[in-house]
């Protein structure tokens, strides 16, 4: 009893993993809800690796896109050319994205470019991304590049199923978790925090903030790079429209709904999200085209509005009453 | 081949205007109170599918819609402030931001939703033809789309400088505390500055539309040219920013004549993040 006091996260965060765990039994032949799920923890992966820099560092980056795209460029280019395995492509797409992050990111910083500043011109690289990998043929161009077609491959991490890949993101979704939850409790973590409440008061505490940004930046980019490569495996094409703006711009969108610098509360936007936007498009997508977007995107106004801190707060709050009422019974 | 390209500057630059027309309605809103807009580009494309709508049905010019679309697009941007921006205005930046893109996914949605997602454009503008100077062609419709931009950017400077309203604004983006000591009411000098940008956007459109179509993706492309534009100018000069629109739709021209079509954005994107980098201020910034 006195462990659950200390940390009932984790005992509610392994009830969850159990439960995830397990759920593809429950829908095993149904392979439109395993692409649902993997959906909505590739967003899960995406919205806690910009915890990192969004959340805890305070920066509004909007360029996912970019990373997961360059991710599965360089993992798709790899296995199409020269039959490198994904699991080793994906590390080094993770590296790329990183190289892409320093190399973009250091003048950002060096230079002071803020807020929304910071936003816009992360917006924009992932247009200028899309575009170049529309231009440069070698290797991008306007048709897809499909992955080699296997039943079940474990090498070319192909597969005929969803299955494999439900499992993958979701360990892609704990190593996310256990990094944003090492960081928190790490020097970094706490020089992160104090720069994203209020920068000019971190520099004066001798917290270098530029490189700390850097290094927030390069993590959420290695990991979304990680999942660019898996993301490219389980749709079998890599095409430039991977450099996706909307999708770049919905990953912080999930982010701040959770809670900003709220460990699991992309998670937990994620799921509800997603969901709530995939539901709404199986029920009302045949009918009318764009109404599930008018209904997802006034949710989404009324909880910017009404719950500015997110909804992991409240969450927290709710499990700590259900907590506090069963230790009194 | 310099003609060409001189060509294309010329066409780049009359486009400009336009930009930075639309660049003047979101440097009211930003410069003014601080909100970062990002549906901006969507009230573009959304006065762009009311000039189709009206165009269309009551059979008036695209040269004239604005007569119509300038109030609506007000009344809406009133509707946007009072419903959306004042209960942000405490918040940080990332709240807004969240309930702006919320705003731009909806006004995606709902034109999708109204006249599909096919491009849509107006069979004929009043003014057509070309006028032919020296070994260039021009556009009659970009050069009067282009004169109309200046003039509505004139009109506004006039406004904010002569007018007590306009000086209002002027102060609220100063110095807040100050101006709502000398009596400045400081939520209607918001809301008149948030409607005021929000209606210019309705001239650009119905101009964009003597020309152009429109389809509901538009309003990304038109919201990140007016940030560019406007980092380009920094805040609080009128006439940097008709220089950054012309610059904006010169390079976007040339990019496309030199190097490839599809090229148009890459170069406005990647001087949006040299001028980042290099100017944070802008090349005519203020403050």
């Amino acid at each position: 009893m006195g462990r659950i006091r200390k940390d009932p996260n984790l005992i509610l965060l392994t009830a969850l993993l159990g439960a995830a765990l397990l759920l593809p039994l429950a829908i095993r032949s149904n392979q439109y809800a395993l692409v649902l799920l993997t959906t909505i923890l590739l967003y899960g992966v995406l919205a806690t690796a910009w915890n990192i820099i969004g959340g805890l560092a305070g920066q509004l980056d909007l360029a996912a896109g970019a990373y997961l795209g360059l991710g599965a460029f360089t993992t798709g280019t790899l296995l199409i050319r020269w039959n490198v395995s994904p699991w080793l492509g994906m590390i080094l797409g993770g590296l790329v994205a990183v190289g892409f992050a320093l190399i973009v990111g250091y003048p950002l910083f060096r230079f002071g470019v803020k807020e929304v500043w910071y936003a816009l011109s992360s917006a924009a690289l992932v247009e200028v991304l899309r575009v170049t990998f529309l231009i440069w043929s070698q290797v991008g161009g306007p048709v897809e590049r499909y992955l080699p077609y296997h039943e079940w491959s474990l090498y070319h991490l192909r597969f005929a199923t969803y299955l494999p890949f439900f499992y993958i993101m979701l360990g892609m979704l704990v190593l996310a978790l256990l990094v944003n939850h090492w960081i928190r409790q790490s020097r970094l973590g706490y020089y992160l925090m104090a720069l994203g409440e209020n920068e000019e008061a971190a520099e004066v505490l001798g917290v270098n903030t530029q490189s700390c940004k850097l290094e927030a930046l390069a993590i959420y980019a290695f990991i979304v790079g990680v999942t660019g490569g898996i993301y490219a495996c389980m749709y079998g094409f890599i095409h430039p429209n991977f450099f996706s703006g909307p999708m770049s711009t919905e990953v912080a969108i999930l982010g701040i709904v959770g809670g900003l610098g709220v460990t699991y509360g992309p998670v937990m936007a994620a799921i509800l999200l997603v969901s709530v936007r995939e539901l709404l498009r199986a029920q009302l997508g045949g009918q009318l085209e764009g109404l599930y977007l008018v209904v997802y995107s006034v949710v989404l106004i009324l909880i910017a509005l009404f719950r500015p801190q997110g909804l992991g707060p409240l969450v927290r709050q709710a499990y700590g009453r259900l907590l506090s009422r069963v230790a009194k019974e | 081949m310099t003609d060409t390209l001189l060509q294309n500057l010329i066409n780049g630059a009359l486009t400009g205007c336009i930009y930075a027309l639309i660049a003047l309605g979101l440097s009211l809103i930003f410069g003014v109170m601080n909100v970062v807009n990002f549906a901006h580009g969507d009230f573009v494309m959304l006065s762009m599918y009311l000039t189709f709508w009206i165009g269309l049905w009551a059979g008036v010019d695209a040269v004239f819609t604005p007569l119509l679309t300038f109030p609506a697009l007000f009344l809406i941007g009133l509707l946007a402030y009072y419903a959306l921006i004042n209960r942000t205005l405490r918040q940080r930046y990332v709240t807004q931001i969240a309930v702006t893109v919320g705003l731009m996914t909806f006004l995606r949605a709902l034109t999708q939703l109204i006249w599909k997602a096919q491009p849509r454009a107006l069979p004929y503008s009043l003014i057509q033809g070309n006028i032919q100077i020296g070994p260039y062609t021009i556009l009659a419709s970009r050069l009067v789309s282009a004169a109309a931009s200046v003039l509505a950017i004139l009109g506004v400077y006039f406004f904010l400088s002569r007018t007590w309203a306009g000086r209002a604004i002027r102060a609220a983006s100063d110095d807040l505390d100050a101006a709502s000591l000398v009596g400045v009411p400081y939520r209607q000098t918001y809301a008149l500055a948030f409607g005021l940008g929000s209606a210019l956007t309705a001239i650009a459109g119905g101009l964009l539309m003597t020309f152009q179509q429109v389809d509901p993706t538009m309003g990304v492309r038109f919201g990140l040219l007016s940030w560019c534009v406007l980092a380009m100018a920094g805040l609080g000069s009128i006439p940097g920013l008709l220089i950054s629109g012309i610059i904006v739709g010169a390079a976007e021209a040339v990019g496309m004549s030199l190097w490839d079509p599809r090229a148009r954005s890459l170069i406005v994107y990647l001087l949006f993040i040299l001028v980042l980098w290099l100017r944070p201020r802008g090349l005519f910034g203020r403050k």
